[in-house]
Protein backbone atom coordinates (compact mmCIF):
# COMPACT_ATOMS: atom_id res chain seq x y z
CA UNK A 1 0.00 0.00 0.00
CA UNK A 2 3.17 2.63 0.73
CA UNK A 3 3.96 1.88 -3.11
CA UNK A 4 0.82 3.80 -4.06
CA UNK A 5 1.81 7.03 -2.25
CA UNK A 6 5.15 6.95 -3.27
CA UNK A 7 4.18 6.74 -6.85
CA UNK A 8 1.43 9.42 -6.50
CA UNK A 9 4.17 11.65 -5.14
CA UNK A 10 6.25 10.52 -7.80
CA UNK A 11 4.01 11.27 -10.60
CA UNK A 12 3.33 14.56 -8.99
CA UNK A 13 6.84 15.78 -8.56
CA UNK A 14 7.85 15.25 -12.06
CA UNK A 15 4.16 16.86 -13.37
CA UNK A 16 4.88 19.96 -11.67
CA UNK A 17 8.59 20.04 -12.64
CA UNK A 18 7.51 20.57 -16.15
CA UNK A 19 4.96 22.29 -15.49
CA UNK A 20 6.85 24.95 -14.01
CA UNK A 21 9.24 24.87 -16.91
CA UNK A 22 6.88 24.70 -19.70
CA UNK A 23 4.35 27.64 -17.91
CA UNK A 24 4.04 30.39 -20.36
CA UNK A 25 3.39 33.04 -17.98
CA UNK A 26 6.08 33.58 -14.82
CA UNK A 27 3.69 34.13 -12.03
CA UNK A 28 2.05 30.29 -12.82
CA UNK A 29 6.01 29.13 -13.20
CA UNK A 30 6.58 30.23 -9.92
CA UNK A 31 3.38 29.64 -7.98
CA UNK A 32 3.64 25.79 -9.74
CA UNK A 33 7.53 25.86 -8.45
CA UNK A 34 6.01 26.15 -4.90
CA UNK A 35 3.46 23.00 -5.50
CA UNK A 36 6.70 21.07 -6.22
CA UNK A 37 8.67 22.50 -3.34
CA UNK A 38 5.80 21.28 -1.43
CA UNK A 39 5.71 17.69 -3.29
CA UNK A 40 9.88 17.51 -2.95
CA UNK A 41 9.75 18.06 1.05
CA UNK A 42 7.03 14.68 0.94
CA UNK A 43 9.29 12.95 -1.15
CA UNK A 44 12.10 13.70 1.32
CA UNK A 45 9.97 12.54 3.99
CA UNK A 46 9.44 9.15 2.40
CA UNK A 47 12.97 9.05 1.96
CA UNK A 48 13.37 8.97 5.29
CA UNK A 49 15.72 12.53 5.10
CA UNK A 50 13.29 14.58 7.64
CA UNK A 51 16.94 17.45 8.11
CA UNK A 52 16.48 17.79 4.25
CA UNK A 53 12.79 18.05 4.14
CA UNK A 54 13.23 21.11 7.19
CA UNK A 55 16.05 23.09 4.54
CA UNK A 56 13.27 22.62 1.91
CA UNK A 57 10.14 23.79 3.74
CA UNK A 58 12.43 26.66 4.69
CA UNK A 59 14.45 27.64 1.70
CA UNK A 60 12.91 26.54 -1.26
CA UNK A 61 9.28 27.27 0.26
CA UNK A 62 10.29 30.31 2.56
CA UNK A 63 12.32 32.39 1.72
CA UNK A 64 13.00 31.22 -2.43
CA UNK A 65 9.11 32.16 -2.44
CA UNK A 66 9.39 35.57 -0.78
CA UNK A 67 12.50 36.43 -3.13
CA UNK A 68 10.75 35.27 -6.31
CA UNK A 69 7.43 36.75 -5.42
CA UNK A 70 9.56 39.98 -5.48
CA UNK A 71 11.26 39.47 -8.18
CA UNK A 72 7.89 38.95 -10.21
CA UNK A 73 6.84 42.56 -9.45
CA UNK A 74 9.64 43.53 -11.76
CA UNK A 75 9.11 41.50 -14.10
CA UNK A 76 5.49 41.71 -14.82
CA UNK A 77 3.92 45.33 -14.98
CA UNK A 78 0.69 44.30 -14.00
CA UNK A 79 -0.53 41.78 -11.30
CA UNK A 80 -4.56 41.40 -11.90
CA UNK A 81 -6.29 40.42 -14.83
CA UNK A 82 -7.95 43.39 -15.53
CA UNK A 83 -5.19 44.78 -16.94
CA UNK A 84 -3.57 43.05 -19.64
CA UNK A 85 -0.75 41.52 -18.56
CA UNK A 86 2.82 42.30 -19.99
CA UNK A 87 5.83 39.96 -19.32
CA UNK A 88 9.40 40.74 -20.33
CA UNK A 89 9.91 38.28 -23.56
CA UNK A 90 13.58 38.01 -25.10
CA UNK A 91 13.00 39.75 -28.02
CA UNK A 92 16.35 38.63 -29.69
CA UNK A 93 15.39 38.24 -33.54
CA UNK A 94 14.99 34.56 -34.59
CA UNK A 95 16.21 34.87 -37.99
CA UNK A 96 19.55 35.22 -36.52
CA UNK A 97 19.87 31.85 -35.42
CA UNK A 98 23.88 31.32 -36.37
CA UNK A 99 26.30 28.91 -34.64
CA UNK A 100 26.71 30.94 -31.51
CA UNK A 101 23.54 30.15 -30.44
CA UNK A 102 23.95 26.46 -31.43
CA UNK A 103 27.17 25.79 -29.35
CA UNK A 104 26.19 26.74 -25.63
CA UNK A 105 23.70 24.40 -26.45
CA UNK A 106 25.60 21.61 -27.40
CA UNK A 107 27.88 22.25 -24.14
CA UNK A 108 24.80 22.02 -22.07
CA UNK A 109 23.62 19.03 -23.70
CA UNK A 110 27.04 17.16 -23.30
CA UNK A 111 27.66 18.54 -19.87
CA UNK A 112 24.09 17.45 -18.50
CA UNK A 113 24.07 13.70 -20.17
CA UNK A 114 28.14 14.06 -18.42
CA UNK A 115 26.15 14.73 -15.16
CA UNK A 116 23.07 11.89 -15.35
CA UNK A 117 26.29 9.23 -16.24
CA UNK A 118 28.05 10.13 -12.91
CA UNK A 119 24.82 10.37 -10.94
CA UNK A 120 23.94 6.65 -12.44
CA UNK A 121 27.30 5.65 -11.76
CA UNK A 122 26.90 6.84 -8.07
CA UNK A 123 23.78 5.32 -7.77
CA UNK A 124 24.93 1.97 -9.14
CA UNK A 125 28.08 1.10 -6.74
CA UNK A 126 26.39 1.92 -3.54
CA UNK A 127 29.19 0.23 -1.83
CA UNK A 128 29.07 -3.01 0.15
CA UNK A 129 27.88 -2.40 3.75
CA UNK A 130 26.74 1.18 3.34
CA UNK A 131 30.47 2.62 3.14
CA UNK A 132 30.87 4.69 6.15
CA UNK A 133 27.83 4.51 7.65
CA UNK A 134 28.79 1.94 10.28
CA UNK A 135 32.45 3.42 10.83
CA UNK A 136 30.77 6.98 11.28
CA UNK A 137 27.78 5.44 13.69
CA UNK A 138 30.29 3.68 15.65
CA UNK A 139 31.98 7.38 16.81
CA UNK A 140 28.93 9.70 17.76
CA UNK A 141 29.63 9.27 21.10
CA UNK A 142 32.86 11.31 20.40
CA UNK A 143 31.58 13.38 18.33
CA UNK A 144 29.41 15.76 20.34
CA UNK A 145 25.80 15.19 19.67
CA UNK A 146 23.40 12.36 19.18
CA UNK A 147 22.11 13.01 15.69
CA UNK A 148 24.25 11.57 12.54
CA UNK A 149 23.32 14.21 10.03
CA UNK A 150 24.83 16.98 12.77
CA UNK A 151 27.70 14.97 13.41
CA UNK A 152 28.65 14.47 9.92
CA UNK A 153 27.63 18.12 9.18
CA UNK A 154 29.42 19.71 11.91
CA UNK A 155 32.24 17.27 12.89
CA UNK A 156 33.39 14.64 10.41
CA UNK A 157 33.26 16.64 7.40
CA UNK A 158 32.78 20.35 8.76
CA UNK A 159 35.46 21.99 6.17
CA UNK A 160 32.19 21.34 3.66
CA UNK A 161 30.03 23.24 6.32
CA UNK A 162 32.35 25.76 6.40
CA UNK A 163 32.53 26.34 2.77
CA UNK A 164 28.87 26.25 2.29
CA UNK A 165 28.47 29.38 5.07
CA UNK A 166 31.50 30.85 2.79
CA UNK A 167 29.08 30.41 -0.42
CA UNK A 168 26.16 32.58 1.06
CA UNK A 169 28.48 34.95 2.32
CA UNK A 170 29.80 34.95 -2.08
CA UNK A 171 26.34 35.17 -3.08
CA UNK A 172 25.56 37.92 -0.75
CA UNK A 173 29.09 39.54 -2.22
CA UNK A 174 28.13 38.98 -5.60
CA UNK A 175 24.57 40.66 -5.17
CA UNK A 176 26.50 43.87 -3.99
CA UNK A 177 29.05 43.38 -7.01
CA UNK A 178 26.13 43.73 -9.91
CA UNK A 179 23.98 46.20 -8.01
CA UNK A 180 26.45 48.54 -6.59
CA UNK A 181 26.56 48.83 -2.54
CA UNK A 182 25.31 52.70 -2.59
CA UNK A 183 21.50 51.22 -3.86
CA UNK A 184 21.92 49.37 -0.63
CA UNK A 185 21.43 52.56 1.50
CA UNK A 186 17.97 53.96 0.26
CA UNK A 187 15.84 55.41 2.59
CA UNK A 188 12.57 56.53 2.04
CA UNK A 189 10.78 53.52 3.63
CA UNK A 190 8.23 54.76 5.97
CA UNK A 191 6.44 52.24 8.82
CA UNK A 192 3.15 50.67 8.00
CA UNK A 193 0.04 52.28 9.71
CA UNK A 194 -1.90 48.91 8.42
CA UNK A 195 -2.94 47.69 11.54
CA UNK A 196 -3.42 44.18 10.64
CA UNK A 197 0.20 44.06 9.30
CA UNK A 198 1.52 45.66 12.48
CA UNK A 199 0.05 42.81 14.40
CA UNK A 200 0.83 39.91 12.31
CA UNK A 201 4.86 41.13 12.45
CA UNK A 202 4.24 41.40 16.01
CA UNK A 203 3.04 38.12 16.54
CA UNK A 204 5.28 36.26 14.61
CA UNK A 205 8.52 37.90 15.59
CA UNK A 206 8.56 35.74 18.96
CA UNK A 207 7.44 32.28 17.33
CA UNK A 208 9.62 33.15 14.48
CA UNK A 209 12.20 33.76 17.00
CA UNK A 210 11.70 30.92 19.45
CA UNK A 211 11.26 27.97 17.10
CA UNK A 212 14.52 29.00 15.41
CA UNK A 213 16.22 28.79 18.80
CA UNK A 214 14.50 25.50 18.98
CA UNK A 215 15.90 24.22 15.61
CA UNK A 216 19.55 25.15 16.57
CA UNK A 217 18.84 23.51 19.68
CA UNK A 218 17.41 20.55 18.87
CA UNK A 219 19.88 20.13 15.86
CA UNK A 220 22.05 18.14 18.77
CA UNK A 221 19.77 15.08 19.13
CA UNK A 222 17.27 15.34 16.02
CA UNK A 223 16.89 17.08 12.38
CA UNK A 224 17.03 20.60 12.44
CA UNK A 225 20.95 22.81 13.17
CA UNK A 226 21.84 26.09 11.55
CA UNK A 227 21.09 26.59 8.30
CA UNK A 228 17.10 25.70 9.21
CA UNK A 229 17.26 28.19 12.05
CA UNK A 230 18.68 30.99 10.48
CA UNK A 231 15.66 31.01 7.65
CA UNK A 232 13.71 31.38 10.64
CA UNK A 233 15.83 33.96 12.36
CA UNK A 234 16.10 35.74 8.52
CA UNK A 235 12.63 35.61 8.87
CA UNK A 236 12.21 37.68 10.96
CA UNK A 237 14.45 40.74 9.40
CA UNK A 238 12.44 40.51 6.03
CA UNK A 239 9.15 40.67 7.86
CA UNK A 240 10.46 44.19 9.68
CA UNK A 241 11.14 45.01 6.09
CA UNK A 242 7.98 44.33 4.39
CA UNK A 243 6.38 46.19 7.41
CA UNK A 244 8.67 49.36 6.27
CA UNK A 245 11.64 49.05 9.58
CA UNK A 246 14.80 48.37 7.54
CA UNK A 247 16.58 47.01 10.65
CA UNK A 248 19.35 45.72 9.19
CA UNK A 249 19.89 48.95 7.02
CA UNK A 250 20.13 50.91 10.29
CA UNK A 251 22.14 49.22 12.54
CA UNK A 252 25.90 50.38 12.20
CA UNK A 253 27.92 49.62 9.19
CA UNK A 254 30.44 47.44 11.36
CA UNK A 255 28.17 45.77 13.42
CA UNK A 256 26.74 44.57 10.29
CA UNK A 257 29.79 43.64 8.65
CA UNK A 258 30.84 41.61 12.11
CA UNK A 259 26.92 39.85 12.00
CA UNK A 260 27.44 38.75 8.21
CA UNK A 261 31.22 37.60 8.60
CA UNK A 262 31.04 36.19 12.86
CA UNK A 263 29.90 32.46 11.66
CA UNK A 264 32.65 31.93 8.93
CA UNK A 265 35.41 33.42 10.69
CA UNK A 266 34.63 32.06 14.36
CA UNK A 267 34.56 28.91 12.79
CA UNK A 268 37.86 28.92 10.84
CA UNK A 269 39.38 30.38 13.88
CA UNK A 270 38.34 27.11 15.98
CA UNK A 271 39.52 25.18 12.92
CA UNK A 272 42.94 26.78 13.41
CA UNK A 273 43.33 26.99 16.81
CA UNK A 274 43.14 23.29 17.76
CA UNK A 275 45.57 23.36 14.23
CA UNK A 276 48.07 24.60 16.51
CA UNK A 277 48.60 22.02 19.48
CA UNK A 278 48.79 19.27 17.10
CA UNK A 279 45.47 18.45 15.98
CA UNK A 280 43.84 18.35 12.05
CA UNK A 281 42.19 21.23 10.62
CA UNK A 282 38.49 21.38 11.89
CA UNK A 283 39.32 18.84 14.69
CA UNK A 284 37.78 19.87 17.98
CA UNK A 285 38.57 17.76 21.58
CA UNK A 286 36.26 15.27 22.24
CA UNK A 287 34.97 16.52 25.43
CA UNK A 288 34.47 19.88 24.59
CA UNK A 289 32.72 19.50 20.93
CA UNK A 290 29.11 19.09 21.94
CA UNK A 291 29.56 23.16 23.29
CA UNK A 292 31.93 23.66 20.47
CA UNK A 293 29.82 22.80 17.83
CA UNK A 294 26.49 24.55 19.76
CA UNK A 295 28.71 27.73 19.35
CA UNK A 296 29.58 27.43 16.10
CA UNK A 297 26.05 27.07 14.79
CA UNK A 298 24.72 29.80 16.51
CA UNK A 299 27.36 32.15 14.81
CA UNK A 300 26.61 30.58 11.75
CA UNK A 301 22.76 30.76 12.07
CA UNK A 302 23.51 34.28 13.19
CA UNK A 303 25.49 34.84 9.77
CA UNK A 304 23.39 33.32 7.55
CA UNK A 305 20.48 34.77 8.61
CA UNK A 306 21.87 38.26 8.25
CA UNK A 307 23.14 37.85 4.71
CA UNK A 308 19.39 36.13 3.96
CA UNK A 309 18.33 39.55 5.35
CA UNK A 310 20.94 41.92 3.51
CA UNK A 311 19.64 39.80 -0.07
CA UNK A 312 15.95 40.14 0.52
CA UNK A 313 16.44 43.95 1.68
CA UNK A 314 18.87 45.23 -1.43
CA UNK A 315 16.46 43.20 -3.84
CA UNK A 316 13.80 44.88 -2.61
CA UNK A 317 14.19 48.18 -3.38
CA UNK B 1 -5.38 1.09 10.86
CA UNK B 2 -2.48 1.39 8.60
CA UNK B 3 -5.01 1.36 5.52
CA UNK B 4 -6.63 4.22 6.79
CA UNK B 5 -3.75 6.55 7.11
CA UNK B 6 -2.87 5.85 3.58
CA UNK B 7 -6.11 6.45 2.43
CA UNK B 8 -6.37 9.52 4.13
CA UNK B 9 -2.50 10.66 3.02
CA UNK B 10 -4.18 9.67 -0.76
CA UNK B 11 -6.94 11.51 -0.36
CA UNK B 12 -5.02 14.61 0.49
CA UNK B 13 -2.27 14.57 -2.21
CA UNK B 14 -5.58 14.25 -4.55
CA UNK B 15 -6.66 17.14 -3.08
CA UNK B 16 -3.20 18.60 -3.82
CA UNK B 17 -4.20 17.58 -7.64
CA UNK B 18 -7.15 19.13 -8.08
CA UNK B 19 -5.96 22.39 -7.02
CA UNK B 20 -3.86 22.19 -9.47
CA UNK B 21 -6.87 23.24 -11.65
CA UNK B 22 -7.48 26.42 -9.98
CA UNK B 23 -3.28 27.40 -9.76
CA UNK B 24 -3.55 26.63 -13.53
CA UNK B 25 -6.60 28.89 -14.70
CA UNK B 26 -6.80 31.23 -11.90
CA UNK B 27 -7.82 34.27 -13.31
CA UNK B 28 -5.59 36.48 -10.96
CA UNK B 29 -2.56 36.03 -8.98
CA UNK B 30 -4.38 36.29 -5.39
CA UNK B 31 -6.55 33.37 -6.77
CA UNK B 32 -2.95 31.30 -7.08
CA UNK B 33 -1.82 32.87 -3.74
CA UNK B 34 -5.19 31.49 -2.02
CA UNK B 35 -3.91 27.63 -4.02
CA UNK B 36 -0.77 27.75 -2.57
CA UNK B 37 -1.93 28.30 1.12
CA UNK B 38 -3.88 25.16 0.31
CA UNK B 39 -1.40 23.31 -0.93
CA UNK B 40 0.50 24.51 2.09
CA UNK B 41 -2.29 22.99 4.61
CA UNK B 42 -2.80 19.72 2.83
CA UNK B 43 0.83 19.42 2.70
CA UNK B 44 0.96 20.04 6.42
CA UNK B 45 -2.21 17.48 7.13
CA UNK B 46 -0.27 15.43 5.07
CA UNK B 47 2.58 15.40 7.58
CA UNK B 48 0.85 15.52 10.26
CA UNK B 49 -0.91 12.08 9.07
CA UNK B 50 2.28 10.55 8.50
CA UNK B 51 4.13 11.65 11.99
CA UNK B 52 1.07 9.26 13.19
CA UNK B 53 1.69 6.44 10.52
CA UNK B 54 5.33 6.62 10.49
CA UNK B 55 5.28 7.15 14.02
CA UNK B 56 8.00 9.70 14.35
CA UNK B 57 6.97 12.76 15.89
CA UNK B 58 10.23 15.06 14.26
CA UNK B 59 7.70 15.17 11.63
CA UNK B 60 6.03 17.98 13.71
CA UNK B 61 8.99 20.08 13.06
CA UNK B 62 8.29 20.17 9.30
CA UNK B 63 4.44 21.09 9.81
CA UNK B 64 5.80 24.16 12.06
CA UNK B 65 8.27 25.46 9.58
CA UNK B 66 5.98 25.14 6.61
CA UNK B 67 3.25 26.86 9.30
CA UNK B 68 5.26 29.70 10.15
CA UNK B 69 6.78 30.47 6.87
CA UNK B 70 3.79 30.89 5.03
CA UNK B 71 2.35 33.71 6.66
CA UNK B 72 5.49 35.71 4.77
CA UNK B 73 4.17 35.07 1.67
CA UNK B 74 0.47 36.35 2.12
CA UNK B 75 2.42 39.53 3.58
CA UNK B 76 5.13 39.69 1.12
CA UNK B 77 2.36 39.33 -1.83
CA UNK B 78 0.05 41.96 -0.04
CA UNK B 79 2.80 44.68 0.18
CA UNK B 80 4.42 43.79 -3.21
CA UNK B 81 0.57 44.09 -4.50
CA UNK B 82 0.18 47.56 -2.17
CA UNK B 83 3.11 49.13 -3.74
CA UNK B 84 2.64 47.85 -7.41
CA UNK B 85 -1.14 49.96 -6.89
CA UNK B 86 0.57 52.74 -5.95
CA UNK B 87 2.15 53.14 -8.84
CA UNK B 88 -0.46 52.48 -11.25
CA UNK B 89 -2.33 55.67 -11.97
Amino acid sequence: MDILIDILLALLSVYLAFRCMLAPKLSKAVFVFFAFGLTLALAWIRLGAVDVAIAEAAIASGFMGVLLLDSLRDFSLTFSKNHNVIEVKPNNSVEVKNRSELFPKIGLGIGLLLFLLISLEAVWNIPEGGGLTALAGSKISESGVEHPVTAVLLNYRAYDTWLEIGVILMGLLAIFAAGGIKQYRKAGITPSQDPILRQAILIFIPVLFLFGAFLLYFGKMGPGGAFQAAVMWGAIGILLHLGGWPVFTEIPRRLRLLMLTAGLGFFLFLGLIFMTTGGALFEYPPAYAGLLILMIETFGAVSIAAALTAIFAFLTK
Amino acid sequence: MDSFFIIVIIFLLLNIGLGLIRLWRGPSIADRLLTTQLFGTAGMAILMVMAGYLNDLTLLNVVITFNVLSIILVICLVQVWKKKKEKMP
